[in-house]
């Protein structure tokens, strides 16, 4: 990615002026950690719900990941791509049926109760499967989870269920969380939710709505030596431009999910003692896509979803409303996924006289205005840059003589006419990518799913060989021949396309010089932050 | 002397005809200067102002003309701030004409439900109507007036309920006139002059409220405004601070203009009236 040169041009040239002064100093400095101080950051939402295990998104893990730990984490160099968190390992039954995992030993909860396989069993059994929004699809064959002794859990699945796609959640779905805590009373309904506790390396210390969220060292952490700050404050700031402004005033360390506007960054990558990173989001990427109502008779057919397709100018998106700090995409897989990505797919270069000409084609001619159709075009209102891309899309559409209207709603509003109502005709989404393309990216594509599931195929489009396909790799458990599968899935969306792929793209952290070991894993932002340090 | 030379005696009157005039002016060459969607990509994206003289106010993050954008935003601001002022006058003073002569009932009724409007802020009933019945050019100039309308409301009746008492009433009684041709044809034109004196109040406050609802993201997304102009250029105000600060400026002379304009009506009428 640009984004990533421009940085990297950057430390390289801020390391060398470092080299030439105090080389030494600066190298033995960098590599021990100190020991306490408060990180003071900003934070764009107050979620309600703190419970990762029921509510798995960001918004929640960039709060409760510090305080509720997962089986495993992401990891750039570990093997299959995670690192052990609460699981030191993970095995997969040949024929798909079962998943041992050892747990680690002498895990205390943050109430001084032991951690043991019967918390796993809870939060698998009664919180995954049943209540966690991407639970429910990866964990629905789950039957049990067996404790022969306190420090294993062996999972049972009714039906063979790939030991891939597991590992693939395991950093996102498998929260544990307190048997002894939420045994009592409603789980939903559980205090703990507010107040979560947890394994971690922090503890919740208080909220105070629209002010801040201040968690606290767990001073029982099992990671020697961890963690290394004191206290974690989340100071909530709504307003996308005072992000900038206070990290500026020393009044915060960091801004994670470019809580820093993308065009802001290149002045504040200037100012002396801030770093722009565009590293450690590499496992939450989200894809920009134009969502498609194929109960429209003009968009039923491939040659005018063709038609678009050709009329939208990827490297002009990436370069305007991401500013660079984006990727092109091809499929509905992210370049930057290294299991399942294939390039061979059909692409669609931008090409307004052959857009034009696959209209004619298909029997939508200019009428004397100039205009062929009118579609209702619904931007997502979530981001910046998907509301950015609507407005592009309108003009990019415009230029083949369909004729888009915007119509801009709320984010509940947006949800509800997309999801449930179906009162559009072309819509932007932007859906996250997480590992692997049967927890969040089939979805999109499958027939069946009832009305009102969000962020799923609500377009009314239906393909037998797609949604066979889809099935069909669900069951395969050998993990090259189900990747292969999923290589055939990329193409034949690319080949239909159901919705259209634009760009991928992530987040940036800005932070004080003082803030160590950011970014050292692909959900960094996400991750539980044991060995952050704030030198100096 | 004449009214009209009376009227540009007053220099802030006269500041006022030529800044309305000139916005008028924008609004009407719009289409001639800029033809075709002033919300095309035109160039590269945030360029500052003065520098490529094809793209004299610069361009915004996407690469659109801020002039054109600036000029075609003004048919916006214009077309309702008047639509509104004209929705409100007119249902104020139908409902305060209505309320002051029949009087009694339907009096108290009509006048409790103008109370009621305006114990709400009609800024928040504009917001509220606007995210329920979703934006557009019509429902933002129909939640406007919505909160507008009871002002026009009072200061019709209390014309109204002075008039009602005058001879040529109770002659039009006489002659047996039906009361709701009395109301409109005798009393209403009679009580108009100073309900329209507020109409400069009105209209500036609509564009600003139509500006408010536009940066909270509520107007018409397929027509440029100046507020959502400034809501876009927000996110970059560190960087690009002329894509809020060019349409800001614009916004704060309108309603300028609109305001001079209407204060030098109303004292020409005053002085004219004293000295009758």
């Amino acid at each position: 990615m640009s984004g990533f040169t421009i940085s990297r041009r950057k430390m390289l040239a801020g390391s060398a002026m470092l080299l030439a002064s105090t080389a030494m100093q600066i190298s033995g400095w960098a590599q021990t950690p100190k020991k306490g101080g408060r990180l003071v950051l900003a934070a764009d939402s107050e979620p309600r719900n703190l419970n990762p295990a029921i509510v798995a998104s960001n918004g929640v893990f960039f709060i409760s990941s510090k305080i509720v730990e997962t089986l495993a984490e992401a990891s750039f160099d570990g093997k299959d791509g995670l690192a052990p968190r609460l699981a030191l390992s993970w095995e997969g039954a040949p024929d798909g049926l079962s998943v041992t995992f050892k747990l680690r030993d002498g895990v205390k909860w943050h109430d001084g109760k032991p951690f043991t396989s019967a918390d796993v069993a809870f939060s698998a059994l009664q919180i995954w499967k049943p209540l966690q929004n991407l639970g429910r699809t990866v964990f629905k064959d789950l039957a049990a989870v067996e404790t022969p002794d306190d420090l294993t859990a062996i999972f049972k699945f009714a039906k063979p269920t790939p030991f891939q796609l597991i590992r693939n959640a395991l950093p996102a779905l498998s929260s544990v969380v307190p048997k002894h805590i939420y045994e009592v009373g409603k789980i939903e309904d559980n205090p703990a939710n507010n107040a979560p506790i947890g394994t971690g390396p922090f503890k919740f210390g208080e909220y105070k709505a629209g002010q801040y969220y201040r968690l606290t060292k767990n001073t029982d952490y099992w990671g020697k030596d961890e963690p290394y700050l004191d206290e974690i404050i989340y100071q909530v700031l709504p307003d996308r431009t005072s992000a900038a402004s206070a990290l500026e005033a020393e009044e915060i360390q960091l801004a994670a999910f470019s809580a820093v506007p993308l065009a802001d960054l290149d002045r504040i990558s200037k100012v002396p003692g801030l770093k722009v990173i565009s590293k450690g989001y590499e496992g939450l990427t989200y894809q920009l896509v134009v969502e498609i109502n194929h109960r429209r008779k003009e968009l039923a057919d491939v040659k005018v979803r063709q038609a678009i397709a050709h009329a939208i100018d990827k490297d002009f998106v990436v370069k305007t409303v991401f500013l660079g700090y984006a990727a092109t995409a091809t499929g509905p897989v992210p370049k930057n996924d290294p299991q399942f990505y294939t390039a061979d797919v059909p692409t669609y270069p931008f090409d307004v006289a052959k857009a034009n000409a696959l209209l004619d084609e298909a029997g939508y001619k200019k009428g004397p205005d100039g205009k062929r159709f009118t579609l209702k075009l619904l931007p997502a209102p979530y981001f910046n840059e998907t509301k950015q891309f609507g407005d592009y899309l309108r003009q990019a559409l415009a230029a083949i003589g369909i004729d888009a209207e915007l119509v801009n709603n709320d984010s509940a509003a947006h949800i509800k006419a997309v999801y449930t109502d179906h009162a559009f005709d072309l819509a932007v989404g932007p859906p996250v990518f997480r590992g692997d393309p049967a927890i969040s990216t089939t979805i999109l594509v499958q027939s069946g799913i009832p009305d009102g599931v969000p962020f799923s195929n609500q377009g009314g489009y239906k393909n037998d060989a797609l949604d066979a396909l889809i099935a069909r790799a669900s069951e395969t458990l050998d993990t090259s021949a189900r990747t292969d599968l999923y290589k055939e899935f990329q193409k034949e969306v690319a080949a239909d396309l159901p919705l259209i792929n634009v760009a991928e793209w992530s987040f940036i952290s800005v932070a004080r010089d003082t803030v160590g070991n950011i970014a050292n894993n692909p959900r960094w932002a996400v991750s539980n932050w044991a060995d952050t340090y704030l030198a100096g | 002397m004449n009214p009209l030379r009376r009227f540009l005696r007053t220099p802030e009157a006269v500041a006022g005809v030529v800044l309305l005039g000139a916005l008028i002016a924008m609004a009407l060459i719009a289409p001639l200067l800029f033809p075709g969607d002033p919300q095309a990509i035109a160039g590269p994206a945030l360029l500052p102002p003065f520098n490529d003289w094809s793209l004299p106010l610069g361009t915004d993050r996407l690469g659109r003309d801020v002039l054109a954008e600036l000029f075609h935003g003004a048919r916006t601001s214009l077309a309702v701030g008047l639509a509104a002022a004209a929705a409100a006058l007119a249902i104020g003073s139908v409902v305060g004409t209505l309320a002051g002569f029949a009087g009694g009932l339907v009096d108290e009724v009509l006048m409790r439900i103008t109370d009621a409007f305006q114990t709400v802020p009609s800024f928040l009933l504009a917001l509220a109507f606007v995210s329920v019945v979703g934006p557009s050019l019509g429902v933002v100039v129909a939640a406007i007036a919505l909160g507008t309308w009871t002002g026009p409301a009072r200061i019709a009746r209390a014309e109204v309920l002075s008039i009602r008492e005058r001879d040529y009433v109770a002659s039009a009684r006489a002659i047996g006139m039906h009361p709701l041709e009395i109301a409109f044809r005798e009393v209403l034109p009679n009580a108009l002059p100073p309900v329209l004196a507020m109409s400069s109040v009105i209209v500036a406050a609509a564009i600003l409220t139509e500006a408010a609802l536009s940066f909270l993201g509520l107007g018409d997304p397929n027509r440029v405004t100046w507020g959502g102009m400034i809501a876009e250029g927000r996110a970059v105000l560190r960087t690009a601070p002329f894509l809020s600060i060019v349409p800001g400026i614009a916004l704060v002379l309108t309603v300028l203009g609109v305001y001079l304009t209407g204060e030098g009506i109303v004292e020409t009428t005053a002085v004219r009236r004293g000295l009758s």
